[in-house]
């Protein structure tokens, strides 16, 4: 075992470094974009700030419900015209990123918007007694208390597609899950199938241990 | 003690409602809005509703600051009319209504100075002044040395109070009180409405208070309104802290409040009357 993980040095690490810029692009995108559409879901439903916007809220909420219903890897293949459009390619790990980023938005979308109904719906009152503007309930409210609560759905978000990304092997995307599949499975490598998994349940542990150690620092309550 | 001097009278009306209206139900089905009302509330003046639950008090309340907004009538708070300002322009009138809750509605992942100090950086004061007030407000509820600490670690009364300090820092003309007392124990209950009364003789903020519990009232207030089924159906003045016989609160105080000499005479032990919670058990 030990001379086939010399052997698949080489391969395990640019594995590696496919899985973290896949995980780097998606993880990004979903941070920026679906944690906005989040917040918009969240301020126009019911009894929040933004509730006029009830058109907006039942479209989001639609188009959430849309993309979360594909499959995965039928998503990967659906979108592939969309993909070359964006990358240039429709192979590669820059590829693989396009379809993993669309998933992870809408699936943080859905994370954010239920972590931010745990903020008590009286203290977000009290910031409206206040003056507060929409924008400001933002800032000063909704996320300082439900920062913790944050940081854990990044976590969970990572986690979950750190699993993703191995389908992504399917169209080039490379990556350690793939490597799992092309040696571990396709192969019969045992070896570099216990490997990869021990890599990433490594991963797995760290990000985990890592979320739920800020998460505690982050909470005053 | 919190018995408090007769107010100043004033011609204008800190607080006026002129034939508010809100059709409103709760979540548990029940009617609790408020029927055509009308109430005037003089400057610096402790102005008390009671009724019971589902009397539509919380939402006459509610309606000063907008938090509800009237299907018809005119807000009125300090000259002003509410219900015909712009958005930008409510939010500005809101820096001067402070407001308190049953629940305190604290922020926790703040400190209680950064509680304190959260209105005035909602309005963009300066930095400098919002120390000043902080510092102030805190020493004016007897809490300085939390200053650092998260509302995690206060008792109900101690997190109220950051409340009130809270509510105070931008100098409101006028606090709303929303059963400010009610998750409290009688003890605690009798220190925060000496605050209240402290706040209302040395800033002259104008105080309406909500709240179901007759004491509260009582010992507090200058005037209160009775509420029933959405309207005020009747004002009294209870600046002496009695209360006239033949009343219709008398009467409630007779039927529900135990001691039916409490209408008239003031006992030492602090001992709120539920009367929501009696009236369910009757």
């Amino acid at each position: 075992m030990l001379e086939t993980l010399e052997e698949l040095l080489p391969e395990i690490l640019k594995a590696t470094g496919e899985t973290l810029l896949m995980m780097g692009i998606c993880l990004s995108a979903a941070l920026v974009l679906g944690g906005a559409l989040g917040l918009l879901v969240f301020l126009t439903s019911r009894g929040q700030a933004l509730e006029r916007y009830r058109a907006f809220n039942l479209l989001a909420n639609g188009v959430i419900n849309v993309v979360r219903s594909f499959p995965f890897i039928i998503l990967l293949v659906a979108i592939s015209p969309f993909t070359r459009v964006v990358a240039g390619t429709s192979i590669g790990p820059l590829a693989a990123s396009v379809p993993l980023s669309i998933a992870a938005i809408f699936y943080f979308a859905r994370l954010i918007e239920q972590t931010l109904r745990d903020v008590p719906r009286g203290v977000i009152e009290a910031a409206e007694a206040m003056g507060a503007s929409p924008l400001q309930i933002v800032r000063h409210v909704l996320l300082v208390e439900a920062r913790s609560g944050l940081v854990l759905a990044v976590t969970v978000l990572a986690v979950s597609f750190l699993s993703y990304s191995a389908v992504a092997g399917v169209v080039g995307g490379g990556g350690i899950g793939d490597l799992a599949i092309r040696y571990g499975y396709y192969r019969f490598q045992t070896d570099v199938m216990l490997i990869t998994i021990v890599l990433l349940v490594v991963l797995v542990q760290s990000i985990q241990f890592l979320g739920q150690w800020l998460a505690r620092r982050v909470d005053k309550r | 003690m919190p018995r408090t001097s007769s107010p100043t009278p004033v011609s204008v009306p800190a607080i006026e409602l002129r034939g508010v209206s809100r059709r409103f139900t709760d979540p548990g089905g029940q009617n609790v809005g408020v029927q055509p009302t009308s109430l005037a509330v003089p400057a610096g003046e402790i102005h008390g509703i009671i009724g019971f639950s589902g009397a539509g008090k919380s939402t006459l309340l509610r309606l000063v600051n907008l938090l509800e907004r009237p299907d018809a009538g005119e807000v009125i708070v300090h000259g002003q009319d509410l219900t015909r300002l712009s958005a930008p322009a409510l939010r500005q009138a809101r820096h001067r209504i402070g407001m308190i809750f049953q629940h305190f509605n604290l922020l926790h992942n703040l400190t209680v100075a950064e509680n304190v100090a959260l209105p005035m950086r909602l309005s963009g004061e300066p930095a400098a002044r919002i120390r000043e007030r902080v510092a102030a407000c805190l020493d004016f509820v007897g809490l300085s040395a939390k200053a650092d600490v998260h509302p995690g670690r206060l008792s109900g009364g101690q997190k109220q109070r950051v409340a009130i300090a809270r509510a105070l820092a931008p100098e409101p003309h006028v606090l709303l009180a929303d059963e400010p007392t009610s998750a409290l124990d009688p003890r605690t209950t009798l220190d925060l409405l000496g605050v209240l009364a402290d706040a209302n003789r040395r800033f002259g903020v104008t105080i309406l208070l909500v709240s179901h519990e007759m004491e509260v009232i009582r010992r507090l207030g200058h005037r209160v309104s009775v509420m029933e089924a959405g309207q005020i159906v009747e004002q009294l003045d209870i600046a002496d802290g009695r209360i006239p016989e033949g009343s219709r609160l008398g009467g409630w105080l007779a039927e529900f409040g135990g001691a039916a000499g409490g209408a008239s005479s003031a006992p030492d032990e602090p001992a709120p009357h539920h009367l929501a919670q009696e009236s369910a058990n009757a």
